[in-house]
């Protein structure tokens, strides 16, 4: 049974973590961090069976909780991984952890990209900042499954050079010719050989087929409008427009309320939906 | 469902035959209002009671409701039990025993919550018959009766209780304690009539029949602006709401910070914090959309997934709201395209 | 190393740092987790050169207290501000409106500005110094205290509620005083008390200050249509809530 049905089951309670041990820790940037968890009883890590797009709640005892994407693959068992900016309880605490040190888990929750969908299209994937966390799992899922797609194309945008996330991967994606990455700035540096301006500029520099293409766009708030904009003016169908939303999920299961976006709630209804369904989403862009 | 009839003077029998096995939990006086609370005498009860300060939901799902004891050491959970002893919830208007099936939906589907399913599961329900109050719009949604949600429902016919037995232990209760009778045309006919005269003491009408639809068309209407100005952002109404469920998580140390629990406290949608995310975005950050959000959340967002709206009329935000925002209020102005 | 802490007073009655010894059940777990160095109310000794946590009671009411607190925040890592006087002015800020030469005449006679020297208007300690941690009420609550006092120790950030009272009020089943005709202020003041004053049957104080959440406006008009004298009910604001921008008249 997977893990996802494990906290479904009678008599279990979704409330309570798994306890994880974090395995590797990998500074990022200045403020993000790359921590890689094993959750220790051998069975659920087993059945730990999850969708890119789909989120884990974070569960520090005497802290709380907070929601985070998984960055790693669904390709890659036995571990996963979170890519967290210290801007809370919660995501301060983890910074504060040592490799070794054991956190607690509840997961994986809610929807995710459609990745079977998605199989046999191009794809264009779009990130913003600290966007790239989700999107990272499913481009790596991608990659798994390289021969199942068609073009994959990658836009990814920063405030400046030092804010760009798993540079150390992106920068030796940059001269393959399977992934069409491109990475830009706000802000450039003497450091920085890429793109600078917003990541919407980047469309001109693209070609997509706009029949064959899924679009997958995650990021701050204000983006997703002019990615969208971007997208749409490139024919693009509104139901293979796919984002991912951020709310407040504070319990993960559809019940806390807190996540609520117009007539959802994004932790068990998203938080990725397609553009028809947002469109449909009372303050959702 | 069967019937029986019970002689009004039996009651007192009932509740202590109730008492031998179970807690009895039913409405008293509180001053000039009432609350759910322990019976200890059947002389207690108020069963004449208009409505409580506090609906049921504070048996199932608590203000305050530790639900795991932690070792901070190593992250883990020492405790995660809940204790449900069993008990009677006595004398439920059939508005508070359709809130206790909305509730229901949300917390014992999908991810069933532990917590909630084992108070559930320990309390029987023995429903009453209610006359409306001023307050009271309960027939704009047809939960102004309510049709399976308890064991045993009262329906007052003066000299005696016309009995609908819904559940297995219901009538075996019923059995052991209480001497009833079956059913004749003429208790038939006087819970007719009891029935039909109870619909025309309703007031007005509200006519909600589109209210789905204008909440999405006039998503923009300067109705909640203007309720947004009024709202005190004192989440009064959610508290008292039956169907309102929405709550947050604390976790609080023991002094010597070694161990912990985590405990879950009622929320409201109406507080400018709860719908903050970390990084500061706030995604409803004035009072217009927070008010706005409360209603569309409970007469679409809901509906939408369980196809009922989460409101039974039961009048109670109306009486504790001192800015005085009521849902019939509400609901026309939307209508109307402003206030009279 | 536990940190050294230091608790001191300033303009007060001192209420707080009774509350303190109050805990008693949980206070000789508190003093296991910390180096209590100096607790002006219960040592005889000096306070040390050095410390890591100051918490601080009552209001700002000398050019002295002023200069120490500067000392306080180069010192101290981590500043902790209870109860009313500290973290809004509380009562003694009430002193501070209008001519305080006057008041020092009043209260020392002809000589009163010359005795009173070096006095200043009564202020919270947030307006001398940055504050990292704040426990308001009058006197403070000793549960929130310790809860306080555990996310300073966590490192965690400071938390203060923003809504008014009112909610948990309803949890309570208190019966409005609102409804039975009595000014209560729970409308404006945030909670974290569990209202407590309420629930033992006296209208809230307004003590903990003003919720940020709290629509002061509307309020106002509310009790003013429920037909409850205005000016009655900015007074009783007055009392904690002086210096409270959106009362400052």
């Amino acid at each position: 049974m997977t893990v996802a049905n494990m906290f479904k089951e009678p008599g279990a309670n979704p409330y309570r973590p798994w306890p994880a041990r974090i395995t590797s820790i990998i500074d990022l940037t200045e403020h993000e961090k790359l921590f890689e968890l094993r959750i220790i009883d051998e069975k659920v890590r087993e059945g730990f069976q999850f969708d890119s797009g789909q989120f884990v709640e974070l569960s520090i005892f005497g802290v709380g909780e907070a929601p985070v994407s998984i960055s790693s693959a669904p390709s890659k068992q036995g571990f996963i991984e979170l890519c967290v900016r210290n801007a809370g309880d919660v995501t301060g605490a983890l910074h504060a952890k040592k490799c070794g040190d054991v956190v607690g888990l509840r997961g994986p929750l809610g929807r995710g990209f459609p990745f079977a969908e998605m199989k046999g299209h191009d794809v264009l994937l779009v990130a913003g900042g600290l966007g790239i966390a989700p999107l990272k799992s499913l481009i790596n899922h991608i990659h798994d499954d390289r021969h199942d797609f068609g073009t994959v194309t990658i836009l990814y945008g920063a405030r400046n050079p030092s804010e760009i996330l798993f540079r150390y991967q992106f920068d030796m994606w940059k001269h393959r010719d399977d992934f069409n990455l491109i990475l830009t700035v706000d802000e450039a540096d003497e450091s920085w050989s890429d793109e600078v301006g917003r990541v919407t500029a980047l469309f001109d520099k693209i070609d997509i087929d706009p029949d064959n293409t899924y679009g997958a766009i995650c990021g701050p708030p204000v983006m997703y409008r002019y990615v969208i904009d971007e997208m749409r003016k490139k024919d693009m169908d509104v139901d293979k427009i796919y984002m991912s939303f951020e709310r407040r999920m504070k319990c993960g299961i559809g019940k806390c309320g807190h996540c609520g976006v117009g007539h959802q709630y994004a932790c068990i209804d998203g938080p990725v939906f397609n553009y028809w369904e947002a469109m449909n989403l009372q303050e959702a862009i | 469902m069967f019937f029986r009839v019970m002689e009004s003077s039996r009651l007192p029998d009932l509740v202590r035959g109730f008492a031998q096995d179970h807690e009895v939990i039913g409405p008293v006086a509180k001053d000039d209002r009432f609350v759910f609370a322990t019976i200890d005498d059947p002389a207690e009860l108020r069963l004449d009671y208009d409505t409580t300060l506090l609906p049921p939901k504070k048996l199932f799902f608590p203000a305050e409701d530790q639900l795991m004891r932690f070792r901070v050491a190593d992250n883990e959970v020492l405790d995660d039990e809940v204790f449900a002893a069993p008990r009677v919830l006595f004398g439920v208007h059939p508005c508070d025993i359709n809130a206790l099936l909305l509730m229901d939906n949300i917390f014992l589907k999908d991810y069933v919550d532990p917590y909630y399913k084992a108070r559930r599961d320990a309390t029987l329900i023995v429903g009453i018959s209610c006359v409306p109050s001023e307050e009271c719009f309960c027939n704009a949604w047809g939960t102004d009766e309510a049709h399976w949600g308890f064991d045993i429902f009262l329906t007052d016919l003066g000299d005696r209780y016309f009995i609908s037995v819904r559940s297995v232990k219901g009538a075996e209760l019923l059995d052991d304690f209480v001497e009833t009778r079956e059913i004749t045309d003429a208790d038939t006919a006087d819970f007719q009539r009891v029935t039909a005269e109870r619909k025309e003491m309703f007031a007005e009408d509200l006519d909600t029949s589109q209210l789905p639809l204008l909440l999405d068309a006039k998503f923009d209407s300067p109705v909640w602006d203007a309720l947004g100005e009024r709202c005190l952002s004192c989440g009064a109404c959610s508290m008292v709401c039956p169907t309102c469920y929405c709550f947050d998580v604390r976790d609080d140390l023991a002094p010597d910070q070694k161990t912990g629990t985590r405990s879950r406290l009622w929320d409201s949608c109406q507080f400018s914090e709860f719908s903050a995310v970390a990084h500061g975005q706030n995604f409803r950050d004035s009072r217009a959309s927070r008010v706005k959000y409360r209603y569309y959340h409970k007469q679409w967002g809901y509906l939408s997934k369980f196809e009922r709206v989460l409101c039974v009329g039961c009048g109670r935000c109306a009486r504790a709201c001192a800015a005085n925002i009521t849902p019939r209020e509400v609901v026309s102005a939307l209508a109307k395209g402003g206030f009279e | 190393m536990a940190p050294r802490v230091v608790v001191m007073g300033l303009a007060s009655d001192f209420g707080c740092q009774v509350q303190m010894t109050n805990i008693e059940d949980d206070l000789l777990d508190v003093l296991g987790l910390i180096d209590l160095s100096y607790w002006q109310l219960a040592s005889s000794g000096h306070m040390p050169a050095e410390y890591d946590v100051a918490i601080i009671e009552g209001a700002v009411t000398t050019t002295e207290h002023v200069e120490l607190l500067k000392r306080v925040r180069a010192t101290a890592g981590v500043v902790m501000v209870i109860g009313a006087c500290a973290v809004t002015g509380g009562i003694p800020a009430m002193a501070g409106q209008g001519d305080l030469e006057e008041r020092y005449g009043c209260v020392y006679g002809a000589d009163g500005a010359e005795v009173a020297c070096g006095r200043v208007s009564p202020a919270p300690v947030k307006s001398v110094i940055d504050v990292d941690y704040e426990v308001p009420g009058c006197p403070m609550d000793t549960t929130e205290f310790l809860r306080v006092l555990s996310r300073a120790l966590q490192g965690l950030a400071n938390r203060v509620p923003e809504e008014p009272m009112c909610a948990i009020c309803k949890t309570k089943e208190n019966i409005c005083f609102l409804d039975k005709g009595e000014i209560c202020l729970g409308l404006f003041t945030r909670t974290g008390c569990g209202a407590r004053c309420v629930t033992l049957g006296r209208p809230c104080t307004g003590c903990r200050g003003l919720a940020k959440d709290a629509n002061v406006e509307s309020a106002m008009k509310i009790l003013a249509a429920k037909g409850f004298d205005v000016d009655e009910v900015a007074e009783r604001l007055a009392v904690f809530n002086t210096l409270e921008e959106a009362f400052c008249r």
